[in-house]
Order: C-alpha cells, then structure tokens, then sequence
C-alpha cells in the first residue's frame, strides 16, 4: 500500500511487491520444511537397518521419530484426499459430500485382494484406482445430472451405501473386516507412497488447470449452460472430473489399507473424512493449485496435536465443528485468498464477507 | 397356508406404515426448512436426539410419561432453533448452498461431541408400562407406541399444514419461501422469518426426537440415519407441501419394511443401502418427486 507504484489493491489481480515478498518468503520457507519432512523417514529406516534391532530396543528417538512420520504419512494422505476432493469440487463446483465411498473401495480392494487372494501389496495397489474410478464412471453419469442439493446428499447417500453393502457380503469380511499381511519396518515406504500420492494429485490438478479440461470444469462451475452453448460436452468432462478425482482417492485408500494392516467399515468409510477433505480444500482455497494442500497440513496437524485420543478427541471435534462455522462464515474464499496477495486480512475483509452471505 | 402367509404381509404391511410414521415425523421439520430456507440441515438428526435427551431426561428424573413430553421437547427446540438461525445460519444465508451444507454439518458435529460429553456414549431407553405390548386383531399385533407414533405423527404434519395455510404468520413463510425480496419488499423481516421456520422445523425435530425415545435406543449418534432418511423421504414425495412429505414417509417405510422382509438376502443391516438406492431411482427417473411440482 506505501508503494506509490503499485495499483491500488481494490482493483489489482496481481499480488503487490509486499505481496510478492510474502509469498517468496513462504514458499522458500515450505521447501526446507519440505525437505525436512521427505529426510526424516531415511533417518528412521537407516537406524532400523543398521541396528538391525526391534523397533521396541531402539530407545525414545526412535519412537517419536516414529510417531512423527507416521503424522506426516496421515497429512499427506489428507493433502491427496483434499487435492483430488478440489477436482470435482473446488474446480467443478460439484459439491461432493462421498468422496469417502472411493477411499473405502480402493482400501477394500487392496484388502480383499492382499488378504483374501494372497496377492502381493505391490499388484494390488494399481487396482485400487481402477476400481475406484470405474464405480465413480458408473455412479457419475446418473448423479452428476444432479445439481447443488440433490447431488451433495447423493453424494452423501453413495459413501453410506457403498460402505453398508460392503460390510453385508461375506467374501470382505463382513462384519469382522480385513487383514493385509504386515508389512514391518515399512513406516519410511508408506510415507513415499503416501507422499508420492499427495504429490499425484497436486501435479494432476497443476496439469488439469493448465489444460483446455480444466478452463471447460471451470467455465460448469461458473455457468453450466452457458459452458455448453459454448460447446463444451459438460457431461464428459464432470464425469471425467468426478472419475479423476476418485482414482486419486481409491489410490490413497489403497495405501492406506496395507499400511494400517486392519480395514473395516468404519475405519475406511469414515463420514467426517468427507468433510474434513472438503473443509481443508475451502480453508486453504477451493479450486487452487496449493489451497487444499495448505488446508491439509494446517487442519490435519491441528487435529494431530489436539486430539490425543481418548476424552481429548470429542473436544477436538468440537474445535473440527467451530472451526468450519467460522470459516464458512468468514473466510469463505480460503486464506489463500489473502496469502496469494489480492486482498487482505482484516477486519474489514471480515465484516465484508460476513455482509456479502447474510441477511 | 395362504391364510398364515396373507397375515404375515398385513402385519408387514401395518409395521411398514408405522415406521412410515415414525419418517414423516422426523421428515416434516426437514421439508419446511429445505423448502422455505433452501437449506438441507445436515444437522437434523442431532436436533432429533436433542428431543430423545429431552424426553429421556424428564421421564427418568421427574417420571413423566414420554408422550406428555413432547411439548416441552418442542419448546426447547423452538428455541434452540431459533437462536442458531438467528445467531449462525442466517449468516450464510445469501452463499452458495454448499456453504450452508458445511456449516450445518458443523453444527451436527459440535452437538454430537456435546451429547458425548454430557451423555456419554451409552446407549440410554424409556420403558414405560405399556412398552412392549399392543393391540391384536386377527393374528396381527400392533404395537402401542408405534400406533401412537403414527397418530401423533400425523397430527403434527395436519398442525404444521394448518400453521402454514390459516395464520398470518404461516402467510409469512410461504411468502419468504416463494420470492424473498418480494416478501421483504412488502414489509416482512426476512431475519425474523427465517429463525422462525427454522425453530419451527426444530420444534418438529424435537417431536419426532419423543417419539423415537420410546421406540429406540437412545445415543449421540442415534440421529444420524434420520438425516439422509428424511432427505429420501422429501425426495420421494416431493419438496414443498406437508402432504407429500405424509405420503412419502409412509411409502418409504412400506418400501423399506417389505423389501427387507420380501427379499431374499436383505435384512436389517440393508437400510441405508435401500434409502439410497430409492433416492438414485427417484431423482433420476422422477426428479419433482411423487407429488411434486417442479422446481
């Protein structure tokens, strides 16, 4: 704002030279953290393998470096979970409330294949985003001519039902779950497969928003009609969307199964994953490139640290509860909104979004 | 034979329209607040066991009889709906839908958590004497609560139709609902109205929440299938008149009752599945409902 140069704020796209520093700073900053976190796990093989020893020997350091990576596995697991929910959600603005449902099918298809099949993890993992996209191809070409309510709870309604059916047929377990063999003192492998995931899915949204695809995901999400006047096939390219973003999730479902070596329905189908992913994409920012990654990390490290389980977890909830009312009401355009410079945090920034949405 | 087997689907058939009861009461409060505020409570079915609690907590401290319950259920409901209209909804009214979605599911979440911590996660009933029995007439047994259930259920849908279609306040909201400009336009405070259905909706919720305290058992998360229930009712029925959310509660828990017990390798752990499977059927062979206009 002190620099004479620069256009006034209210009316630039572009972010301010203050604006650029910030976000210079910030992302130099994210590349030592992350490489910080990508080394960690190394540390953790290396030691196993060197002392040759039970995780249990291995003393103190080892544990909480332990327990660090495995936090570090569940954000990146999020930020894939949130990055491919943006696809369909963020980019398209299709409310997908069942993301879930492909998470649960690619855990169950690792689970059923690895445990009941005797296949190895590594044949089985492919499968897991083929499943996942066909059932989300099938399910998308009735569901998606569905809009805004209808399609949410729809949504909804598929994550419920898709885990119930499973757990009612005996060939997956049925009530009792799943048990892909353990894999052991493979913590550093799970997380650069998660990671690998994560990185997936934020490359496959970098490419779709450069792509004529996303500009046509895009021109749906802001008028549908007038995007297939304009002779984009709208049909296709949500289906498309919707079956992109399930393979991304089916895949990290998939992980997920041989990593925790146990999958049920309530593990895998879990309701609040649907709404935590979309929670994480919003408050870093619907329908950008790092939003839903920036969301992750915050919001699932926020869980992390406040929920240490037992009594703690029902407060954390509760915070999980608040914190989306607040976001909702307040920053509905994400903090990547005022991170990325176009405008800023403030208590007029606030109020403007308070007065934009209520009556 | 015959006669045992035609027996057996009357008593299908009576079990079906009163669990159909038991929908168009948790329904009811759903379809005005979807209809008029063009908001789907993802919170719904925590406000329905904010009236389990209710009733439980009043017949297992001060022994009142569950039914005699169900107007202070109401009216605790009344105002909690109203306060979190007025004090949170009302605050994204104007956003994109799927805000209100998020934020109602928020709001589901801190409820829950509160029942967890207040409640705990046990599983809590009202007994009452005539628990357990019922009527028999020719071999088919009708169950007291549940008949109660159904009559009281159509009560309300028959008071909240009159509420809606004889009062100037009843005006109000269909007015809000059909054009709310227009209705502010000529004088009607939107802010006031929309808390107003809102707490109405509740009030419903917190009877249907009575109700269910004497057929179930109660627990935070008890409410949780009713949500996506009472969307497939209003579905089915189609959005914006008391009698179709009546006739779809009741055909939905025909439908539901008859396909678990009519068809083979269906049972009682197939109820969400074909919830869902009705609403997939519904909204795409027939998007308006059964009754429905079109929107």
């Amino acid at each position: 704002m002190s620099d004479p140069e620069a256009p006034p704020a209210a009316f630039s796209t572009q972010p301010s030279r203050a604006g650029r520093r910030l976000r210079r700073v910030i992302l130099v900053a994210f590349l030592v953290a992350a490489v910080i976190v990508a080394v960690l796990p190394l540390t953790l093989t290396e030691q196993a393998a060197d002392a040759n020893l039970d995780p249990a020997t291995l003393g103190i350091d080892f544990a909480i470096n332990k327990s660090i990576v495995r936090a570090e596995t569940t954000i990146a697991m999020f930020i894939a979970l949130a990055a491919a929910w943006n696809l369909i959600g963020g980019l398209t603005g299709y409310a997908a409330f069942g993301n879930v449902a492909f998470f649960g099918l690619g855990a169950y298809t690792v689970g059923f294949l690895t445990d009941k099949q005797h296949l190895s993890f590594a044949l089985a993992l492919p499968l897991a985003p083929l499943v996942a996209a066909v059932f989300a191809a099938l399910i998308g070409i009735p569901l998606l001519r569905l809009r805004g309510h209808y399609f949410a709870i729809a949504t909804l309604g598929t994550g419920v039902a898709v885990g119930e059916v499973i757990k009612n047929i005996d060939a997956f377990g049925g009530g009792t779950g799943l048990f892909p063999p353990i894999l052991r003192h493979a913590d550093a492998l799970f997380f650069y497969l998660m990671a690998a995931t994560a990185a997936l899915a934020v490359a496959a949204t970098w490419l779709v928003l450069r792509s004529r695809f996303g500009y046509g995901l895009i021109a749906i999400r802001e008028n549908e009609e007038a995007a297939s006047v304009l002779g984009v096939n709208t049909v296709a390219y949500k289906v498309a969307a919707f079956t992109l973003a399930a393979a991304l999730t089916g895949l990290a479902g998939g992980v997920f199964a041989q990593w925790t070596s146990f999958i049920d329905q309530e593990s895998v189908f879990p309701i609040q994953y649907n709404v935590q992913m979309i929670l994480m994409a919003i408050i870093g920012g619907a329908g950008t490139l790092f939003g839903p990654v920036a969301g992750a990390i915050v919001l699932e490290w926020l869980i992390l640290t406040l929920a240490g389980g037992g009594t703690n977890a029902v407060y954390a909830q509760i915070g999980l509860g608040v914190l989306l009312a607040v976001t909702v009401i307040f920053v509905p355009r994400g903090v990547v909104d005022f991170f990325g410079g176009s405008s800023k945090l403030s208590l007029a920034y606030l109020r403007r979004s308070l007065r934009e949405t209520s009556v | 034979m015959g006669g045992a087997a035609v027996t057996l689907l009357i008593q299908q058939v009576v079990l079906g329209l009163m669990l159909g009861g038991v929908y168009v009461a948790v329904a009811i409060g759903f379809s005005l607040v979807w209809g008029i505020l063009n908001i789907v409570n993802l919170a719904h079915g925590a406000l329905v066991v904010v009236g389990m609690y209710t009733t439980w907590y009043l017949f297992s401290h001060f022994g009142l009889d569950p039914f005699l319950t169900l107007p202070i259920a109401a009216l605790a409901l009344f105002v909690i709906g109203y306060i979190l209209q007025r004090g949170v909804i009302n605050r994204v009214i104007r956003a994109p839908l799927f805000f209100t979605l998020l934020l109602t599911f928020g709001i589901n979440l801190v409820l829950i958590n509160l029942f967890l911590v207040w409640f705990k996660a046990d599983f809590r009933s009202v007994t009452t004497s005539y628990s357990g029995t019922g009527l028999v007439v020719a071999g088919v047994t009708v169950p007291y609560v549940r008949l109660a259930a159904l009559v009281i259920a159509l009560l309300l849908a028959g008071a909240v139709g009159l509420f809606l279609n004889r009062t100037r306040t009843g005006f109000a909201i269909q007015a809000v609902g059909a054009d709310k400009d227009a209705a502010q336009l000529v004088g009607i405070d939107l802010r006031h109205v929309y808390a107003l259905t809102f707490a109405v909706g509740a009030a419903c919720a917190g009877v249907a929440g009575g109700l269910l305290s004497t057929i179930q058992a109660i627990s935070p998360t008890a409410g949780e299938p009713y949500t996506l229930q009472a969307f497939v009712v209003v579905i089915l029925g189609g959005l914006g008149r008391v009698s179709a959310t009546v006739v779809g509660g009741l055909l939905f828990g025909l439908i539901e009752v008859l396909a678990q017990s009519q068809v083979p390798g269906l049972g009682a752990g197939w109820s969400n599945a074909i919830a869902f499977a009705i609403l997939v059927l519904v909204l795409v062979l027939r998007p308006q409902g059964l009754l429905g206009r079109l929107a």
